[in-house]
């Protein structure tokens, strides 16, 4: 019984399925490698450390305030719900856009949902490379330092590239988190996967079936990436592993 | 005194309430090999540290010729790629594979292009027995082979003097001999160095000066044979003599 409806409405409503996954699997890209680039500038920020001894007092005050801004930043994005975020961002600017241009036409909720992911993830990944960056050795750092690499040359060419690439599987974490939680999304009036699969129910009127199909479309999404991100550890740990 | 290389005057270090570091002077010469030895926790490693301000004193000077590295305006940096350092852990970089550890300085501090940081670093690998380890993941080597590479890629740097942070205590014993044999060609060519082991044998042998550490301070220094035959402090002594039973 539950098998023929799945397949009466995938064969009738197909195209919002596949709509919706489109939408859900852009906005779980384009956040999480959005995310990606807009951490690293964060991560600059989060990994200076103040020399008192040789740093000048503008430069001081420059690390602090760019300290506290990222500490306030991280905590605010991973502080509260990512569809608060959205409401917030998607009508606020709608009306600054309005009060300022004359007009607010081409604010997209899409535009809105897609900018709002991205600085959600980014607030994660910069926790996470910077637990990343703290992994690694301190002898890496100061082999550098000792060859006559300042601290910033040293993270760029040895600690940042070691750390990104052992920062990758967590990363591939928050892109599994992203499919998923794109579909608060929907709440600004994105057409994801969620948002298509209330399409469906209001013209059906079955209000389960539509959900298991989505259920098991999110699962698929999830599994495959879970498989690679698994596939990417192993590959890191068993290059380790053999030199033990 | 225009041969001195190093000039320690008047060191302090403490961490939090423990003094390290009481007061340390030093003077290294050029193409001398000074040796600190003592039982752990009496400072010899943070002194050697100190040296290129791993580790920063808290007081004092360091005159690696006439530039003060406590001085804040010293450019350290530049400094730094003149002093070698060899440490326990190796540290060779991960992320770069054995030529790639010894290239990377000159490449991106000496502005050289890669075939003459290649050229070079090939010449100092094949110094220490690796030349036919350049392309080789540094994970994939023994202790004693990535400390030799190690010493080949501060030796790239062609240092005025080299640092040794006890290079052998994280090797297994069969491997000590072969870094070992490379510290001591490096000593017989001339090259100034202070290194902190446990090896005594090794420090009885090729050093020109021994400097027994205790509590933070120099307790007694000369000739190895001075140290080791006439040891003139009773806790001296006692601590060659802990040695040479085990």
């Amino acid at each position: 019984m539950i098998l023929t409806s799945i397949s009466d409405i995938i064969s009738k409503y197909h195209s919002f399925f596949t709509r919706g996954l489109l939408y859900t699997i852009l906005l779980a890209v384009l956040g999480t490698a959005g995310g990606f680039l807009l951490a690293l500038p964060f991560l600059g920020i989060k990994t200076t450390k103040i020399d008192p001894i040789r740093d000048s007092k503008v430069s001081i005050f420059i690390k602090k305030v760019g300290i506290g801004f990222t500490n306030v930043y991280t905590t605010f994005f991973r502080g509260t719900p990512m569809m608060v975020q959205a409401m917030i961002f998607y009508y606020g600017m709608s009306l600054v856009i309005h009060n300022v241009t004359g007009n607010n036409y081409w604010w997209k909720p899409i535009i809105a949902g897609i900018i709002v992911i991205i600085i959600n993830t980014s607030a994660y990944i910069i926790e996470i490379l910077r637990g990343a960056v703290n992994a690694i050795d301190p002898g890496q750092m100061e082999a550098a330092r000792s060859l006559g690499f300042s601290r910033k040359k040293a993270l760029y060419l040895i600690i940042y590239p070691q750390a990104i690439k052992n920062a990758l599987p967590s990363i591939g974490n928050e892109f599994i988190v992203n499919l998923k939680d794109s579909s608060v999304l929907s709440v600004i009036g994105i057409f994801d996967l969620f948002k298509a699969t209330g399409s469906v129910v209001s013209t059906t009127a079955d209000s389960v079936t539509p959900y298991i199909i989505t259920a098991i479309l999110y699962l698929t999404l999830t599994s495959i990436t879970a498989l690679l991100v698994k596939k990417l550890e192993s590959k890191r740990h068993g290059g380790e592993m053999k030199n033990v | 005194m225009s041969n001195v290389i190093l000039n320690i005057v008047n060191v302090r270090k403490s961490f939090g309430d423990h003094h390290v570091l009481k007061d340390i002077n030093l003077e290294v010469h050029k193409s001398e090999v000074v040796t600190l030895i003592g039982s752990s926790g009496s400072g010899k490693t943070t002194l050697l540290r100190c040296l290129n301000l791993l580790n920063e004193p808290d007081s004092g000077h360091i005159y690696f010729f006439e530039n003060d590295l406590m001085n804040p305006k010293t450019d350290l940096d530049k400094l730094r790629m003149s002093i070698g350092m060899v440490f326990q852990n190796f540290n060779l970089f991960n992320n770069k594979n054995v030529i790639d550890n010894c290239t990377l300085a000159l490449i991106k501090l000496k502005g050289m292009n890669k075939e003459a940081a290649e050229e070079k670093a090939m010449h100092y690998l094949a110094k220490v027995g690796m030349a036919n380890f350049a392309q080789a993941n540094v994970a994939r080597l023994s202790g004693g082979q990535k400390q030799r590479v190690a010493i080949a890629r501060a030796l790239c740097m062609e240092p005025e003097i080299m640092l040794f942070d006890e290079p052998t205590s994280a090797l297994d014993p069969e491997m000590v001999g072969e870094v070992l044999e490379v510290i001591q060609a490096l000593a017989k060519e001339g090259m100034t160095m202070v290194i902190v082991t446990h090896e005594m044998a090794f420090a009885k042998e090729v050093s020109d000066k021994i400097l027994f550490m205790e509590n933070g301070i120099i307790l007694e220094s000369g000739r190895p044979e001075e140290i080791f035959n006439r040891p003139k402090n009773e806790r001296t002594r006692l601590f060659l003599k802990r040695f040479t039973q085990n």
